[in-house]
């Protein structure tokens, strides 16, 4: 019995070897026959109704395609109370008892600015570009101007801003959010 | 980006901005001395002009323009910004400019669509 299930298996075998190449004779004689109706074009349709191409171990991990989401408006409002709070809490937290030093300013306007960026991005909104600006100025009876106009889309796009002045110095941080999809 | 068109007409150019922004200062500010009542006036026609430039520059980007005019009285002032955007298609250009009296400092963000 199982000599003749092995003869079975072994003929089995090469049937399946002998489909194998015609089918892949096949296909390639699809893919000839396709490039030359391509070539020729006599005025007729021509759909391809099967392609064998070579194609190497990338194959067995596709890239991603993402779906298209169809999603034309911020998945969220820029929530600018809860950012104008951020601002406030780190400009306090860093100058409530700082006296203005060139130097020390000079580092903390970069400080604070990446500070206030980073805890804008950790609300995790996503499609929003963020922009934060710091000023920090000595206080001395100077008079000073601040003023911003923005192009841009008004019905997603704004903007948050808090003040905060101590004895010797002020500081301003505005950040700008814009939305981008 | 679209194949049709070439970077360079839908770049952030800075050179091009900073040129703006600085005519646009010449135009609204010039040869005046710091005047405190003129001030207000002269901080809204820079942002004005500048974006008003930048528009006819008839690029893809939204824009931000702030301006800061201070009187000089040995006062000091620091300016830091920090973004979070597309480094290869947006931009900042920032103008630090002075007279005998007075400092202004123009900075403009564009971001591309």
């Amino acid at each position: 019995m199982s000599s003749v299930q092995s003869a079975t298996d072994i003929a089995m075998e090469k049937a399946a070897r002998s489909l194998k190449k015609q089918g892949s004779l096949a296909s390639s004689s699809v893919s000839q026959e396709y490039s030359v109706r391509l070539q020729k074009r006599h005025g007729s349709m021509s759909t391809i109704s099967f392609m064998d191409e070579p194609h190497g171990d990338n194959m067995m991990h596709p890239p991603v395609r993402m779906e298209n989401t169809f999603q034309l408006q911020p998945y969220c409002r820029f929530p600018d109370g809860q950012v104008r709070n951020i601002i406030r809490e780190v400009l306090e937290g860093y100058l409530a008892e700082e006296r203005y030093e060139p130097e020390l300013c000079r580092q903390m306007t970069k400080t604070l600015s990446e500070v206030v960026k980073a805890r804008v991005k950790d609300l995790g909104l996503a499609r929003y570009k963020v922009i934060c600006i710091v000023h920090i100025g000595q206080l001395k009876d100077q008079t000073l101007r601040m003023g911003s106009r923005c192009l841009w889309d008004p019905k997603f796009d704004t903007f948050a801003s808090f003040e905060f002045r101590n004895k010797s110095l002020f500081a301003v941080g505005t950040v700008y959010a814009i939305y981008a999809d | 980006m679209d194949d049709f068109q070439s970077s360079e007409e839908t770049a952030f150019v800075v050179d091009e901005v900073s040129n703006i922004i600085k005519e646009s200062i010449e135009a609204a500010i010039g040869g005046n001395a710091y005047q405190h009542n003129k001030v207000n006036q002269w901080t809204s026609n820079v942002v004005e002009q500048c974006l008003n430039q930048l528009t006819k520059l008839a690029k893809p980007f939204k824009y931000i323009v702030t301006c800061v005019i201070m009187q000089k009285n040995g006062a000091g002032l620091h300016t830091a910004s920090s973004c979070f955007w597309d480094n290869s298609t947006d931009g900042s250009c920032t103008v630090r400019w002075e007279n005998k009296t007075m400092y202004c400092i123009v900075s403009v963000f564009g971001l591309a669509i």
